[in-house]
């Protein structure tokens, strides 16, 4: 078997993080979230995950703000961000800034699981 | 009392050209008529004594001869007296007299109240030269001619008779004559002033008031006054001109109506859209704290529904929750749809009619905050793709920031130009977007307390104002940067504490510009 895909949660709202955690491990992700930016860098000094799912909105820094910060040092990371609808504006800056995908909440656990596993998916064909 | 005396001035005033025009032209013709009436009344004059003159004389002749005939006869003085009576009949005849040789009056007759004529040198002359004499003497009741006709005297001596006449008739008959030519000439000089009355009042008098009436017409703001003066004349020429001006008042007068216009509607649409934004900033703050408890409201029922079987019978709870969660989504999509500003038409615009229509809405307000504002965009900039609605609220937005933080006599200046004007030292910034193709750079620069590097990193944050509680709604600078994204530009803002801030707005340049400065610009970009 291979070795599982990993992903790193970073948002700060219990519920929606719990809610993350039980469908993306369902899907056979190997999870880990932390609750802001701070945690996440910690969390990425610490081992390196295949995918970053983060929340744009955020105390402290927000998901725009770290995603070029995560660009530099974890490369091979994709990063998929997550926000309120309507936002287009932020949508730009985060696709201009190397984000991967990119969800309007409220989305469907499917609209999810195709977002992750098409940004899993370009991450494996871009590598050499 | 006041305005009586004005008007009688003002009546007096506008005689003025009739009456003058009048006075000289009567006086001219006067001076002209009376130098010729003066030479023929003394030419008149001259042949009225002349012809009384040789009147004295034919009678004179016929006298003497009279007189001879009958001393040839041997008639007495007595008789000769007789006859001289009966020949005193003659109007105007004074006196007539007998000398003989010796200059001895013989006989004489004198109409009543006239002096007796006596020998003098004038009779002597005559008598001795033997040629008739004439001469004019002064009576006591007029002029009187004397005419002293010598005649053959028995015995070869040389007598005379004298004639004496008053020419009394003569001066009433000339007297009359000056009068009848007095009486002409002032009847020709009343219809002469009369014509001319008629005449200015006609040709001159009356087309001025026209064109007086309709000037004060327009003056009270009936701008659609003309006059018709079908002349081909200089008042003809001067109503043609008048009736042009107003034209070109009206014509103007119509265009500034209608930028008061514009500019109400503009406003108008600007306020309106401000207000939209606020609105729709408002419903993206609420979709954004709604979305994440939506989501996982909605998650919660996707992995329940996978659990529970479809023919289960609790499972239309979960259908319910989720079509509802589908509908809340729904309502909150609606509502930043109404108030999302709709997607710009971008077209080749020139950018000094978008900023001067922004810089003239804010003028007014500028100068009631005491705050210059210095318009310095070149003419024959290139032309950008724009949609000069979305683009104007941007300028409104950074030139509002730029006058209301810049404290009473500072400037705000808005130039063109491909560097920033800020000097480097202590300056820091912020660009947000990024413009791929050659664009035309705007600046706004104010010259306000500047912004620390802190607080320029959350400018273009919603609901973040350095202006304080109550003065900006923090709402400006989030949708400039949406439009100027929209407009795929970007916008940089300078600033160094304490001496001002920069925003430099860059809008990509429209294709077909050939403008010179468009080729300066892009290669200003390419490197």
């Amino acid at each position: 078997m291979a070795k599982q895909q990993s992903i790193l949660v970073v948002d700060d709202d219990p519920e929606m993080r719990a809610l993350l955690l039980d469908v993306l491990r369902n899907e056979g992700y190997d999870v880990v979230e932390v609750k802001d930016g701070t945690e996440a860098v910690l969390a990425l000094r610490a081992r390196r995950f295949d995918l970053i799912l983060m929340d744009k909105n955020m105390p402290g820094p927000s998901g725009l703000d770290l995603l070029p910060g995560f660009r530099r040092v974890c490369p091979d990371s994709q990063v998929v961000l997550m926000t309120a609808f309507g936002d287009v504006p932020s949508y730009m800056e985060a696709v201009e800034k190397g984000a991967a995908e990119y969800l309007f909440k409220p989305f469907r656990m499917e609209e999810l699981k195709a977002a992750i596993s098409k940004a899993l998916h370009s991450d494996v064909q871009s590598r050499p | 009392m006041r305005g009586q005396w004005t008007r009688t001035v003002g009546n007096r005033l506008r005689h003025n050209l009739t009456t003058r025009l009048i006075i000289l032209l009567a006086l001219a013709l006067m001076a002209i008529t009376g130098v010729n009436d003066y030479t023929r009344l003394v030419h008149e004059r001259e042949q009225l004594v002349a012809q009384t003159q040789e009147d004295e004389r034919i009678f004179a002749e016929t006298l003497a001869l009279a007189v001879r005939y009958n001393l040839r006869r041997g008639r007495t003085t007595d008789e000769l007296t007789d006859l001289l009576g009966e020949l005193v009949a003659r109007p105007g005849l004074v006196a007539t007299v007998i000398y003989d040789p010796d200059g001895k009056v013989v006989a004489q007759t004198v109409a009543p109240g006239a002096e007796a004529p006596a020998p003098d040198d004038l009779v002597r002359q005559s008598l001795t030269q033997r040629e008739p004499v004439s001469s004019v003497m002064d009576g006591p009741s007029g002029r009187i001619l004397r005419y002293v006709q010598p005649f053959r005297w028995p015995a070869g001596r040389a007598g005379a008779i004298e004639v004496q006449q008053t020419l009394r008739e003569m001066e009433r008959q000339f007297r009359r004559a000056v009068r009848s030519t007095i009486v002409s000439r002032l009847v020709v000089l009343a219809l002469f002033v009369l014509s001319i009355i008629i005449l200015t009042r006609w040709s001159i008098a009356r087309p001025i008031r026209a064109l007086v009436a309709a000037a004060r017409a327009v003056g009270r703001g009936d701008l659609g006054q003309r006059i018709a003066v079908p002349r081909q004349d200089e008042i003809g020429e001067l109503a043609a001109e008048f009736n042009r001006m107003a034209e070109n008042l009206q014509t103007a007068n119509a265009e500034l109506v209608r930028q008061a216009e514009e500019r109400l509607r503009l406003e108008q649409e600007v306020q309106q859209a401000q207000k939209l934004a606020a609105v729709g900033m408002l419903a993206a703050e609420v979709a954004h704290e709604i979305g994440t408890p939506l989501n996982v409201i909605s998650g919660r029922a996707e992995v329940l529904e996978r659990a529970v079987p479809r023919e289960h019978p609790e499972r239309r709870h979960l259908d319910v929750i989720l079509s509802q969660s589908e509908r809340i989504k729904g309502i909150i999509h609606a509502l930043l749809d109404y108030t999302r500003p709709r997607r710009p038409t971008l077209r080749p615009e020139p950018i000094l009619g978008i900023v001067g229509r922004v810089a003239s809405i804010l003028m007014d307000r500028s100068q009631r905050r005491g705050v210059r504002l210095q318009l310095d965009l070149p003419i024959g900039l290139p032309l950008v793709m724009a949609d000069p609605e979305h683009l104007q609220q941007v300028f409104l937005n950074l030139i509002l920031n730029a006058l209301d933080v810049t404290e009473k006599g500072g400037v705000v200046r808005i130039t063109a130009g491909p560097h920033p004007e800020l000097p480097t030292d202590g300056r820091t910034g912020i660009v947000r977007g990024k413009a791929t193709a050659p664009t035309l750079a705007i600046h706004v620069i104010d010259q306000g307390k500047g912004l620390a590097a802190e607080e320029l990193n959350h400018v273009f944050e919603p609901f973040f104002s350095t202006k304080g509680h109550g003065k900006g709604t923090g709402l400006g600078l989030p949708i400039t940067e949406e439009i100027v994204r929209a407009h795929r530009g970007e916008i940089e803002m300078l600033s160094i504490p304490a001496k001002g801030t920069e925003v430099i707005v860059r809008i990509p340049l429209a294709d077909e510009s050939p403008a010179p400065v468009a080729t300066e610009e892009a290669a200003e970009h390419g490197h």
